[in-house]
């Protein structure tokens, strides 16, 4: 399980959003808003940069 | 208005997290906070640890590994404590596992998360931060 790089992307995105969501918020609205975009920045751009790299790869 | 301490104890405060994350916040009574980096923190560098990742030493004689050991430094007595413990011991077999960069990933931004956490509570014990 430990060797599935996605999911070490969702770990790794999780960890990092809570820290800085915990830091910068208060507010439990503005700590979910605020951990919510962060993972979707860090997974969802993962992504798209991943399928950029293959595509510009062939 | 916030309690704001003399410049000395701010700085004790914020080296309160090399001896164990988070324990900056709860000597400034953010101990929600406190246990909250805390489990991070410690979370990020475990799966760094269970990822094979390696605790660079400052003599790795790749200059990026010196770089990731300053950055790993950070997390003050965890890393001493890793690195006499051969926690993540840098050798051949671990460098070729596939999750080897996940995991020097991890161990780096757990180190780099501890520096945030030290800067947080300087600022918050000099009253810049409420």
């Amino acid at each position: 399980m430990l060797k599935d790089h996605f999911l070490s992307l969702i770990l790794f995105s999780i960890l990092v959003s809570l820290f800085f969501a915990t830091m910068n918020h208060r507010d439990g609205r503005g700590f979910w808003r605020s951990f919510g975009k962060t993972m979707a920045w860090m997974v969802l751009g993962s992504l798209a940069f991943a399928y950029l790299m293959l595509w510009t790869s062939r | 208005m916030p309690q704001t301490f003399p410049s000395w104890k701010a700085y004790a405060c914020a080296l309160a997290a090399l001896v164990v994350p988070g324990l900056g916040h709860w000597t400034l009574g953010r101990r929600g906070r406190a246990l909250a980096f805390f489990a991070i923190v410690t979370a990020t560098f475990s799966l760094g640890l269970a990822l094979h990742g390696a605790l660079f030493p400052f003599h790795a004689p790749n200059w990026l590994y010196r770089l990731g050991a300053v950055a790993q430094a950070g997390l003050g007595l965890l890393y001493v404590l890793g690195r006499l413990l051969h926690w993540g011991h840098l050798e051949a077999k671990e460098v070729a596992d596939v999750m080897f960069g996940y995991g020097n990933t991890f161990l780096v931004t757990a180190g780099l998360m501890n520096m945030l956490l030290m800067m947080d509570v300087y600022d918050i014990a000099v009253g810049r931060k409420a």
